[in-house]
């Protein structure tokens, strides 16, 4: 029945919470010893049988941990909110970072002297063996100097694991270890003998029962424990809660779940394991409320407030799951997010409404929890209930940044176009930020890429060329272009180049992990790798995908539609004019020109070296080169310190001030939807190594704001290195008609086939959701925006003077949590750039 | 059948999208030029005169020059703080159209019944969900009454709930020709007193008071307070314009809209001075007991519309 408001949380949660939000995040070297000490005993076996035993010596030696207060246990670490090394992923960055981990500027870790000293032996191991080089060694020269150039980096799954899953935890709930063990050896048994691969396949079968075996010793470590702490407790309702949770783990996850407490902790133990076997992230628990509703529902013995304990304690084991990436993936993915995304609501397997109790209690523990994982995503279709999505506007209006929400009757037909059937359409989750899938049965490889479409667009008005460096095809000099099709002719010749190399990348690094890093727990827990005999890695998965994203659709569609307007249509610029304009970054030379008196501040300072240390650890890039290029390209004078030149500023303003995406009006929105399709069709053309096809996805994490620095002046006036708009949203500031018209006009996109997903941030004061009437006319924004074939919107609730202030002190600002580009994370760690164009970003006042 | 004449025109100078406190849901405001009244608070001072008017944002401009070209009645003057010498300037627009900065813009345009209609369809999907409409507003907007009626039979036939912000201000024949094709009508009784209203709105609130009556019976009605310090917040005002609220036909609900200063940049945009002293907005609790004055008179009264 209707409620307003939330209740709170109880005092074990808040003292729960405070060890997270207090925590300084550390490295520890447990997990990277562990692993270095099982590859060298195992030289001689098979990669399947190497990552199983790794995974064995893993759990069989990470230190046991329970947390005072805890009624879920498992960590990866000691320490609250620490990480674990994956150097068989890649290792070099790490070692590189030994010194200025704990000082970096995004997502800082502790790294004490004997850590650091302990992880450079294990690393002396590893050279020559990790999937990083496998992967550098496939790709070509072509494919790393265009992610060098700044067009697009694979950079994610190249450095780490893949994550990107939701695996059937409910496999677990329902047989437990012991029966997938038991399905193994049966599927050992059928094996055909004579078939040629037949070792092969009995040697996956061998490793999933290795693992899980593991994983059923791991638990019992933590029942052992459990009981030697309840033996010294002295509180005695502490020490029951011990010697339950004791009870708990000698059972689950090894047998089926029977009520709703072992339901949990068995799930938890799925979610632990995941993270601990790949440093993949946005390993995603999805549709949480259906496969733990029977389980709620079967347990006769348990409280509604207990439930809810017990859910809150889950968000906050999640928000203590964290990983560390290298400096310049911490500023894409910035606020030591793991995107575990969990979704509530949406639509049965049938097309019925799937809303049930614990969809609701999902959301009270985000507002018990108020961190900022998991991400939580709410799924609304035509039939959703009003009170689902009035209880989830409520849960953004208490400025949390989620639930973000999705659109079933955009992303069920879209994924059937990519030949999903519609039952299992009907069944998708969102995995990390925004992508969604079918849970348990597919592979998606959703993060593959990021891709820079702006810079494809400066790179058309260059011929081709970045300075004097032809590095794609010879397209024609712009200022011999009689119209606007000539553009698009030459823009679309890149983007079919550039997005080739993008395909080789993927595929390159793809094909790696199958060779160095498959994962056998993850497989045997997505259909049909227990059928087929073979894992996730190798293609064992039912559906398989790729999905590179790109960003810069609004740069791009209004530099489009600018460049139009002025040069071909109003003629009141020549494209000489123009392109004159912009190699001299609209005469402000570089960004330290004097009329914007932008100082370079030591953030960028840091970037910049920090893009200098990854790229030279590559081994693969010339660090020269690229200096030139994000310093000045050949054309821009190199001083820095042009005077501003008057013609070029009036110039600017004229681009500046033409009509742009984001205010309802449909000529413009209509660049921007080319220039999203043009991609999307591009990328849909290949396949990968698993056997599944290419879809694209619109949407930046941080992105954008990193890969700004590599993109030019624009022809919407935007100056040189500035950031990109972020995902599908207009651009900062542009969208001046308010929320509607910018929904609307996001809304114009092609979203069905962008497939692997897209992000759209919204903004709105707190004023404006003020009281019933506040939260009504939010859902009516929302189902608007929905009916207008809309397919994602994320909101942040918060006011101007509330970030600057807390950019001042945040001290006080623990607990303000924000969505940066396609997740929340607490405010006060981003870093500063970041926050400032969270800032900027239009605020609907009213 | 009534026929709509969609080719009507009129003078609009914005369409104001998710506004929200204008009438139930979310709701397009379609801001009509000219007014009867000149309120010394008057926020959207633009809308005052009949015809388009040019503004000018000295903070936007890059002093390149092009204005002065293209005005024909040479009113751009460099030397004038406010750019324009407004007694020369005609209000064409030219130095707005070629203005690369977006310095100069006119305000008010000419359109027609359809053409307002084409941008108000653009949120029909969120007026249906959010059981909101349109909201007619100005400036007044029975000074352009014709239009008003043929734009609001239009709204009707696109089944969308229509509202007004009207001063009252106008003759009867037009109410008679307008009001009926309004759902609800949000009028502003500013003052009691009439020597008060005359000083501080330029006319006599005479007329405003008799056409309550008879828009009160045609319509739907809420009457608006805005709440100006030193001229309506003392509590026998208020107390006044609820006892004659209550002779007027079903009025059920009274808004106080707190004074603001949101508009104030305008008037040197506008080359004019601000006529308000300085005065803060009413505080919260005097406001709070003003509501509680207007709820005494048996009225349900909301703060900010």
């Amino acid at each position: 029945m209707i409620t307003r408001g939330f209740s709170k949380p109880t005092e074990r949660i808040e003292q729960l919470k405070a060890r997270v939000v207090n925590s300084k995040p550390r490295v520890e070297a447990a997990r990277a010893t562990l692993v270095t000490e099982a590859y060298k005993e195992t030289e001689n076996l098979p990669i399947i049988l190497r990552r199983a035993k790794a995974l064995e010596k893993i759990l069989g030696g990470l230190p046991v941990v329970i947390r005072p207060g805890e009624l879920i246990v498992g960590s990866m670490t000691e320490a609250d909110r620490s990480c674990q090394i994956y150097p068989e992923f890649s290792f070099d960055w790490v070692a590189k970072e030994f010194d200025t981990m704990s000082t970096r500027m995004a997502d800082p870790f502790e790294i004490s002297k004997e850590t650091a000293k302990e992880l450079a032996k294990d690393f002396e191991y590893w050279p020559g063996k990790t999937n990083f080089e496998l992967a550098t060694a496939l790709m070509s020269e072509e494919a790393k100097n265009a992610q060098a150039k700044g067009l697009f980096t694979v950079g994610n799954y190249w450095y780490n694991g893949i994550g990107h899953v939701c695996v059937q935890y409910w496999k677990i709930l329902k047989k437990g270890c012991i029966g997938v063990i038991a399905d193994a050896v049966e599927a050992m048994k059928k094996l055909d003998h004579d078939a040629p691969d037949w070792r092969m396949k009995h040697q996956f079968y061998e490793a999933v029962v290795i693992s899980f075996k593991a994983v059923i010793d791991y638990a019992k470590r933590h029942a052992d424990k459990a009981e030697e702490l309840a033996a010294a407790e002295t509180n005695p309702t502490r020490k029951a809660e011990l010697l339950q949770i004791a009870k708990n783990c000698r059972k689950v996850p090894a047998n089926p779940s029977t009520n709703f407490y072992e339901a949990c902790q068995a799930f938890w133990f799925v979610q632990l394991i995941m993270q601990l076997e790949s440093n993949g992230h946005s390993i995603s628990p999805g549709r949480f409320d259906q496969y733990m509703y029977p389980y709620y529902k079967m347990d006769q013995g348990i409280t509604e407030d207990f439930a809810q304990e017990l859910i809150d304690c889950l968000w906050i084991k999640m928000s203590d799951i964290n990983k560390t990436r290298d400096a310049i993936s911490d500023q894409a993915f910035a606020g030591y997010q793991c995107f575990q995304n969990l979704c509530v609501g949406g639509q049965t397997a049938d097309g019925e409404d799937a809303t049930n109790e614990i969809s609701y209690m999902c959301m009270t523990a985000c507002s018990h929890a108020r961190l900022s994982a998991p991400s939580f995503s709410v799924r609304i279709h035509q039939n959703t209930p009003s009170e689902f999505l009035l209880r989830a506007c409520e849960v953004v209006r208490e400025g949390l940044g989620y639930p973000a929400m999705y659109n079933d009757e955009v992303i069920i037909p879209a994924l059937m176009n990519r030949g999903v059937t519609l039952a299992d359409a009907r069944n998708y989750c969102i995995i990390g930020c925004v992508e969604p899938q079918c849970p348990g049965k597919t592979e998606g490889w959703h993060d593959a890429a990021f891709f820079n479409i702006a810079k494809v667009l400066e790179i058309t008005l260059n011929n081709g060329k970045i300075g004097d460096d032809q590095i794609g095809p010879v397209t024609g000099d712009p200022c011999d272009f009689k119209c606007i099709e000539d553009v698009w002719k030459a823009y679309h010749k890149q983007m079919e180049y550039f997005v080739r190399l993008l395909a080789e990348a993927d595929n390159c690094v793809d094909m790696a992990h199958a060779i160095r890093c498959p994962l056998p727990f993850q497989s045997a827990l997505v259909d049909d790798c227990m059928a087929v005999g073979k894992s996730v890695q190798e293609g064992g998965a039912h559906y398989n995908f790729t999905g590179p994203q790109a960003f810069g659709i609004a740069d791009s569609g209004d530099s489009m539609y600018a460049l139009d307007q002025h040069v071909f249509v109003k003629k009141d610029i020549t494209m000489k004019q123009l392109m004159d304009a912009l190699h001299t970054n609209f005469g402000h030379g570089d960004t330290n020109c004097v009329c914007e008196s932008e100082n370079k501040d030591e953030t960028e300072e840091q970037l910049y070296n920090a893009i200098k240390a990854i790229l030279s650890s590559s081994g693969s890039i010339d660090i020269s080169q690229l200096q030139k290029q994000l310093s000045s390209s050949a054309s821009i004078p190199a001083s820095g310190k042009v005077e501003c030149n008057g013609d070029y500023e009036t110039l600017r303003k004229m681009l500046d001030n033409t009509e742009c995406y984001g205010n309802d009006n449909d000529e413009v929105d209509m660049f921007a939807r080319r220039c999203g399709q043009i991609y999307a069709r591009e990328v849909e053309k290949y396949k990968n190594p698993r056997g599944g096809q290419f879809q694209a996805g619109i949407y930046p994490v941080s992105a954008n704001v990193l890969f700004g620095k590599d993109v030019l002046a624009l022809p919407d006036g935007r100056l040189a290195h500035k950031p990109l708009a972020d995902g599908v949203s207009p651009r900062a500031g542009k969208d001046v008609n308010g929320p509607t018209a910018a929904a609307m006009s996001v809304a114009k996109l092609d979203h069905e086939i962008a497939s692997n997903g897209t992000l759209y941030n919204m903004k709105f004061m707190p004023a404006s959701l003020a009281g019933e009437t506040g939260l009504n006319n939010f859902s009516s924004v929302v189902r608007s925006y929905f009916d207008h074939k809309g397919m994602h919107v994320q909101f942040n609730v918060v006011d101007r003077a509330t970030l600057l202030d807390a950019q001042k002190h945040p001290e006080n600002y623990k607990d303000l949590i924000v969505r940066v580009a396609g997740y929340s994370a607490n405010f006060v760690v981003l870093a500063k750039e970041v926050q400032d164009d969270i800032i900027n970003r239009t605020e609907h006042v009213l | 059948m009534d026929t709509i004449d969609y080719g009507a025109e009129g003078i609009v100078f914005n369409l104001q999208r998710f506004s929200i406190h204008d009438g139930p849901g979310v709701r397009t405001i379609v801001f009509l030029k000219g007014c009867p009244l000149s309120c010394r608070w008057c926020s959207n001072p633009e809308s005052q005169s009949r015809h388009p008017v040019v503004m000018y944002d000295p903070s936007s401009c890059l002093h390149c020059g092009r204005c002065i070209d293209a005005c024909a009645r040479g009113a751009i003057n460099p030397a004038n703080p406010y750019w324009i010498d407004r007694d020369k300037c005609g209000n064409c627009g030219k130095c707005a159209a070629v203005c690369p900065a977006g310095a100069l813009v006119l305000k008010g345009k000419s359109m027609t019944v359809e053409e307002v209609i084409r941008e108000l369809q653009k949120d029909e999907t969120v007026f249906r969900r959010s059981g909101g409409g349109i909201t007619l507003s100005g400036g007044e907007p029975l000074m352009q009454a014709k239009f008003s009626a043929e734009l609001l039979k239009a709204c009707h036939a696109h089944g969308w709930h229509t509202a007004v912000e009207t001063t009252g201000y106008g003759s009867e024949s037009d109410i008679r020709m307008m009001f009926p094709h309004l759902n609800l009508v949000l009028m502003d009784i500013k003052s009691y007193d009439r020597d008060r209203h005359i000083q501080n709105t330029g006319v006599s609130n005479e007329i405003i008071l008799k056409n309550a009556e008879l828009i009160s019976r045609i319509t739907q009605t809420v009457i608006r307070v805005p709440v100006i310090p030193g001229f309506n917040n003392g509590d026998r005002e208020i107390t006044n314009i609820c006892k004659f609220a209550k002779t007027l036909h079903n009025v059920q609900t009274i808004h106080l809209l707190p004074y603001h200063t949101y508009g104030e940049n305008k008037y040197s945009l506008l080359g004019r001075e601000y006529g308000m002293p300085e005065i803060s907005a009413p505080s919260e609790e005097e406001m709070q007991h003003l509501k509680e004055l207007v709820e005494q008179q048996n009225f349900r009264c909301i703060i900010g519309g």
